[in-house]
């Protein structure tokens, strides 16, 4: 009388019961564990209840028999396994390990449920083997070719890393070259042997991913390896040239941050633009703790930097030697941008207020406000 | 809209569905029905989206009710199509119909009068969206910054407004009533969301972004809100009000907010309270004006001390009428009962009275300084404070003395 749809909602309907009963009596209050079993219960109940009124939506002309001699062979049941242990190994190693094992048992479980759909959806296993590629193939062969890509490109990007600027500027261009020759060869001999093509294609993405494995054993060019080396230390505020570029910006920023104020350089006179002024201010408020995104804007003829003055550095040396807490900018060109992130942790001493300025530009200068 | 007529609509639609429905239902879903309604009317509902007070809420207003007429009729006739089906082609045995593919004149049809109605709506959408957009026509700047959990407001320096040193406060944003006034939203720690219902929609403070939202009041009142971003333990106790005043009674606020500060009474309880703050409060909250023993400036260093960075400004504590993220009342109850119930006129000169000791809730705010954490749930247990390097999320235990916390609640209710 009770169908097997309504059997299971039902049984997962009473062990949610008994699980958030024994849940009210280990945790002595309702939980998220308390939140998430009510809404179990509630929706298996719901599914139990339109299981038993609609007969599990069986009708009587579907239900083909499943026969032993259309299943073919599986390669799912391996790859769910191995899907089982990379999770387990992911729970101790990494949680990349764990992740790629999430992907690939979820991918084993549809490819392993759409199969033995197919494989009892009639008794023609010719047509069964075709609707289970009709469903997944449009899947299969993006993601695999987007695989065998990024296999590809990352390959290359390793050689690219390696070798120095101009080496890499014409092997770019020689690549480039290969891979039009090769696909005006294949236009142009449209009935040429498939194998010779896969053969073709096979090579070279085989020949990248060997250089790739060689660049990247090899390491990055010397520059680049000096680059990371640097220090991250910020440079002197003057008026003059520093050839480290500004790290505290850099690291500050995202592709999401967005800009508070922009302080413009415009004929010898400094301004700011705040979002959300409508006029030209002459003062910033500077949220405490908060890191604030500056923008400095040069439309003067010279090369200038912002430069914050934010007070003094504790000193760390008993004579009470006092250091000057600047934050700068690199020297910007006409009508160039700097960013220049500030985060102020304590407001100015009376008296003392924090103080934007350009170095070289006398009498300019826009207070930064800590509430 | 309000609620009678509410009321009635839905009635009548209560009404034609009932007709539909097979006999043997009625009862069970007019309980239903009737429950839903009934809720639906709520007497006390201060955060409700259908009575706008100010008119950037209104401009949602006028779209939402539309909008919602038009969706409701559709969704009626959806579900009632749906639940007529169900039951006329229910599974009886009978033969399989025969079975037919494609009627094109019926499949445009059905395409394109949905998209029609979209269409409709996204015009009138966009246009709202692009009025609630403005800035060009802002009087009055308040930034906002959203943190575990509680709202700092800080008014920059605005001559026109009397606001000639920066302004700070926490929890209760005061405003002036009809000023185009616009909030420079932003976060110290995780996302949160600024909403007042009565005044417009919901805006993100997003670390590292600063995001507008203008907010304008026709009347003076009390406006309620709460953060609508999830931002971790206590997000639902992350609470907010605005305080609409009249220009006059903002101003009196205003100068009231920048006055200098008085150091309680020598030998008073207020003055052994100052120097337990001092000892105890002071590393990270903030008293502008409160100098240490030694006569320097006491600056607070919440940036040490607190994962987001900030602790309330507590200055002009006394001023405001809720604290901790608006969760509890610094009033008691009859007190409060009072400043909510006043008719608009009145509501300025009640709320500017603050907080005196008469009316001070005392129980919440000893608790509070008792065992902040047993009140309103937050990461201060040192024990457990790997992740942020031993800062806090929220105020700690302090384990002071009652002797402690007498002296305290004297010192803070001077506070003013
Ligand atoms: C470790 C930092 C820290 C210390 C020390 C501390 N507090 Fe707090 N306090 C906070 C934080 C953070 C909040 C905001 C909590 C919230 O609302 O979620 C707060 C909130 C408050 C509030 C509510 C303010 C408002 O406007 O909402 C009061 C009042 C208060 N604290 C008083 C005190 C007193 C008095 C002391 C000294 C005995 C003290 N605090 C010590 C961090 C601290
Ligand atoms: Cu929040």
């Amino acid at each position: 009388m009770f169908s097997t749809g309504f059997k299971y909602f039902i049984g997962v309907t009473v062990l949610s019961v008994v699980a958030l009963v024994m849940s009210l009596f280990v945790l002595d209050q309702l939980a998220i564990a308390g939140v998430a079993l009510s809404m179990l219960i509630g929706s298996t109940a719901l599914l139990a209840g339109i299981a038993v009124v609609t007969r599990d939506g069986q009708t009587k002309t579907s239900s083909p028999e499943l026969s032993k001699d259309l299943t073919t062979q599986s390669i799912w049941p391996l790859v769910t396994s191995v899907g089982v242990v990379l999770l387990a190994l992911g729970l101790v190693i990494s949680s990349l390990v764990f992740f790629s094992g999430v992907i690939v048992l979820l991918a084993a479980l549809a490819e392993w449920m759409v199969k033995s759909w197919s494989e009892r959806s009639s008794k023609d296993s010719g047509y069964n083997s075709s609707a289970r590629k009709r469903l997944l193939n449009p899947i299969e062969f993006p993601v695999l070719a987007a695989l065998g890509l990024g296999v590809v490109i990352y390959s290359f990007s390793r050689v690219m890393l390696a070798v120095d600027k101009s080496t890499g500027a014409l092997l770019f261009i020689g690549l480039g070259s290969v891979v039009l020759i090769a696909g005006i060869l294949f236009v142009l001999k449209p009935n040429m042997k498939r194998s010779v093509v896969v053969a073709i294609c096979a090579f070279g993405a085989v020949g990248i991913f060997v250089a790739g494995i060689i660049s990247a054993s090899t390491g990055l060019r010397e520059d680049l390896v000096i680059a990371k080396s640097e220090s991250h230390e910020h440079p002197e505020c003057g008026p003059e040239r520093s050839k480290h570029f500004d790290k505290l910006a850099e690291g500050n920023l995202s592709l999401r941050s967005s800009v508070d104020a922009t302080i413009e350089l415009v004929d010898g006179k400094l301004s700011a633009r705040i979002v959300g002024f409508n006029k030209p201010q002459n003062s910033v408020t500077i949220r405490r703790s908060t890191p604030t995104n500056l923008i400095f804007h040069n439309l003067d003829a010279k090369e200038y930097r912002l430069v914050a003055n934010l007070g003094d550095l504790a000193s760390t040396e008993p004579e009470g030697k006092t250091e000057k807490n600047l934050v700068c900018t690199q020297l910007t060109a006409q009508g160039a941008e700097q960013a220049l992130v500030l985060k102020i942790d304590k407001p100015a001493t009376v008296g003392t207020p924090y103080l934007l300025s350009v170095p070289g530009l006398e009498g300019q200068s826009i207070e930064l406000v800590v509430p | 809209m309000n609620h009678s007529l509410r009321h009635s609509n839905l009635k009548s639609r209560v009404a034609s569905v009932l007709l539909v429905v097979g006999k043997k239902y009625r009862t069970l879903f007019g309980v239903a029905m009737a429950s839903t309604v009934a809720a639906g009317c709520a007497q006390n509902a201060p955060q409700d989206t259908w009575q706008p007070k100010g008119p950037n809420a209104k401009i949602i207003d006028d779209l939402q009710q539309p909008v919602f007429a038009v969706a409701g009729i559709i969704g009626l006739i959806v579900a009632v199509a749906i639940i007529y089906v169900i039951f006329k082609y229910k599974d009886r045995g009978q033969p399989i119909p025969e079975q037919t593919h494609g009627k094109p004149a019926l499949e445009i049809t059905l395409t394109i009068i949905p998209a029609l109605i979209l269409a409709v709506v996204a015009v009138f959408t966009f246009g709202a969206i692009f009025k609630l957009a403005k800035t060009d026509d802002t009087e009055m700047i308040i930034n906002v910054t959203g943190q575990q959990w509680w709202w700092e407001y800080d008014y920059p320096v605005q001559n026109e407004f009397g606001i000639n040193q920066p302004i700070i406060s926490s929890g209760q944003l005061v405003m002036p009533v009809g000023t185009k006034v616009l909030l420079r939203e932003t976060s110290r720690d995780v996302i949160h969301s600024y909403w007042i219902p009565a005044l417009n929609g919901k805006r993100d403070a997003v670390p590292g972004r600063v995001q507008t939202l203008r907010l304008e009041a026709d009347k003076p009142g009390l406006f309620a809100g709460q953060c609508t971003e999830f931002c971790g333990l206590s997000h639902a106790n992350m609470r907010m009000e605005a305080i609409a005043l009249s220009k006059a009674d903002f101003a009196k606020w205003v100068a009231n907010q920048q006055a200098a500060y008085v150091a309680p009474e020598k030998d008073s309880l207020a003055q052994q309270g100052e120097a337990v703050f001092l000892n105890q409060c002071v590393r990270c909250h903030q008293v502008n004006g409160l100098l240490r023993a030694d006569g320097t400036p006491a600056i607070a260093a919440p940036d040490e001390n607190v994962w987001s960075g900030a602790a309330p400004n507590l200055t002009h504590l006394m001023s405001r009428n809720t604290f901790a993220g608006a969760t509890f009342d610094l009033l008691s109850k009859q007190c409060r009962d009072e400043v909510w119930n006043a008719p608009s006129s009145e509501i300025g000169e009640k709320y500017l009275a603050g907080v005196s000791e008469n009316c001070l809730n005392q129980k919440d705010l000893r608790g509070w300084l008792r065992n902040a954490p047993a009140m309103k749930p937050m990461y201060a247990n040192p024990t457990q404070l790997v992740a942020t390097g031993g800062k806090y999320r929220g105020m700690p235990y302090l384990a002071l003395s009652e002797d402690d916390i007498s002296k305290l609640v004297a010192y803070l209710l001077t506070l003013k």
